[in-house]
């Protein structure tokens, strides 16, 4: 069976910064995989490059087998891809509900209805409400984002990438600035996501990383330095000289 | 609909039905007006309002329809039941070329409306020998449909008044939709509804050409009831005065444009007489409404009373 994420010899330049340098990576379905690695190794401009934020400069994204390099964004997010943003970025001007009716209609060609109330389609609002009660916002379903508080709205960003039922989920640090309670609360939702669905995740947080994780990768100065089950990267000399710093 | 708001709209409804007994001539000329505007303010709000787009161009789609109407039916007898549509037919087609500005944002967007608009002024103010330059086309008739004709400008304010109340719950249906939500999504977080799958640029390209669709529509109304069109109906100005009377009256609304229209052409008609320099005023309206009450009257009572703006 072809891998769920293929990335081969990726490469992102911005002006003569060679953001991600020639990385290769291949995430089985199913797995776990999350990305570590200092600030500016690359990670998020990875994930940009995955998803179609960003077009790679060089190198080939693979998707279930399919290329899909050259893909729009959308295009990819119909194929199966769920995204979450390090900064969240949600709707701030609409309810809770009306963002993740947004995400159930986005990969559902009822987005181009004009005639019918959004509201009227009741399947797409039931997906909505089960989308915000998994990450338990339901109580604020009918509250504009803009007054939620952080923690929420990493919430609400959760959602988002989840309610379209995504194959594979890209998870930008869903824990930075949350409480040590929210974090567990996150860490504790995205471990009992089904094993059908593929994760891959940045995190800074090793509890969390490697609690979660089949395998890790990490990455330095946009390259991949190690790839290798948890346990074997946390007592690796050279990610500790990397990651921890010099110690 | 709460009994409240049941009661104000059957007090308006009668009010409107009512108004020509109590009013003279010169008054319901100016309420058509408002009616017609306020029509097109509409238009430009469903880009303004809900998708985050200021167009400067809709005085184009409503000009060339206008045109379109008045020389088919001036010049060529042809009859209203087919002149009228082709006026709209005529502005649509102009919204499917002018709706390729889409694939800018921001300042460039609004660069290139403006020069739009410039391109269809400068055709009906120069290739005179078609669009009659300065002087326009004068003259055109009432609408006639086989036997079933406006005889009175009292008559069209009914037909006007009956047009815009039907487009009004089109408009509302529209922005209840699937598709009026993603617009108010796009204009939030164009990158987040990317990656939820939308084609926003195709999404933005279908809402403009609607909002072409209603400005043709205004455009039509507004020639048979103007019953000339000049240059000056596809000039800078009016596209800019449909915006800020979407922005007075309150932006993302129904009502708002209405009330701004009316605010607007009452404010003018009344400073007008006994000020020569009423654009300046006009202008210092515009500048009050936009620093201290940006949300516009709609806005500002729905924030009074407690509740979020929504179509």
């Amino acid at each position: 069976m072809s891998a769920a994420v293929e990335v081969a010899e990726l490469v992102k330049e911005f002006g003569g910064l060679r953001a991600v340098d020639g990385v290769s990576l291949r995430v089985p379905s199913g797995e776990r995989r999350v990305l570590i690695g200092p600030n500016g190794a690359g990670k998020t401009t990875l994930f940009h490059c995955v998803t179609g934020t960003l077009a790679p400069s060089a190198g080939r994204v693979t998707f279930f087998g399919r290329d899909v390099t050259r893909l729009p964004e959308h295009r990819r997010t119909a194929l199966g891809m769920g995204r979450t943003f390090q900064i969240s970025n949600v709707i701030a001007d609409l309810t809770c509900l009306e963002n993740v009716t947004l995400a159930a209609l986005g990969t559902d060609p009822r987005k181009w209805m004009v005639q019918r109330p959004v509201t009227a389609l009741v399947d797409v609002r039931r997906a909505a409400q089960a989308s915000l009660e998994l990450v338990g916002l339901a109580p604020q379903a009918g509250e504009t984002v803009r007054r939620l508080s952080y923690g929420e709205q990493r919430q609400l960003e959760l959602a988002l990438a989840l309610t379209a039922r995504p194959r594979a989920l890209f998870l930008d640090e869903p824990c930075a600035g949350l409480s040590p309670s929210e974090r567990a609360r996150i860490a504790r939702l995205i471990g009992g996501l089904p094993r059908t669905l593929t994760v891959l995740m940045i995190e800074h947080d090793m509890d969390v990383a490697l609690g979660l994780a089949d395998r890790v990768t990490v990455l330095h100065r946009g390259r991949v330095i190690l790839d290798g089950p948890p346990a074997e990267v946390q007592s690796d000399p050279q990610v500790r000289e990397v990651y921890f710093g010099h110690v | 609909m709460t009994p409240a708001r049941l009661a104000v709209a059957v007090a308006l409804v009668a009010a409107a039905v009512a108004l020509p007994h109590v009013a003279g001539p010169f008054w319901m000329g100016l309420v058509t007006q408002m009616i017609v505007f306020g029509l097109l303010a509409l238009s430009v709000d469903l880009l303004l309002g809900h998708a985050g787009l200021f167009s400067v161009c809709h005085g184009s789609f409503f000009a060339v329809a206008a045109y379109t109407t008045a020389i088919l039916q001036v010049r060529y007898g042809v009859p209203t039941a087919l002149a009228a549509p082709a006026g709209l037919v005529a502005g649509t087609l102009l919204g499917l070329v002018f709706g390729l500005a889409v694939r800018t944002r921001g300042v460039y967007f609004i660069l290139i409306t403006i020069a739009f608009g410039y391109v269809v002024w400068g055709v009906a103010h120069r290739w005179s020998s078609f669009t009659g330059g300065d002087n326009g086309v004068t003259n055109v008739p009432f609408p006639a449909v086989g036997s079933w004709r406006v005889e009175s400008h009292v008559e069209y304010y009914y037909l006007a008044l009956a047009a815009a109340a039907l487009l009004a719950l089109g408009y509302r249906v529209l922005v209840r939709s699937p598709f009026g939500l993603a617009l108010r999504g796009i204009k939030g977080s164009e990158s987040r509804m990317r990656t939820l799958g939308y084609d926003s640029n195709r999404h933005l390209y279908a809402a403009f050409v609607l909002s072409a669709v209603l400005a043709s529509m205004a455009g039509v109304l507004y020639v048979y009831y103007n019953r000339f069109v000049n240059p000056v109906a596809a000039s800078f100005p009016v596209s800019v005065e449909a915006a800020l009377m979407a922005i007075v009256g309150g932006t993302g609304t129904i009502a708002g444009p209405f009330i701004g229209s009316a605010i607007i052409l009452g404010l003018r008609n009344w400073v007008s007489s006994f000020f020569e320099l009423y654009a300046a005023v006009m202008g210092l309206v515009f500048i009050v409404a936009v620093l201290w009450v940006p949300e516009g009257l709609v806005g500002l009572a729905l924030r009074l009373s407690g509740r979020t703006a929504r179509g």
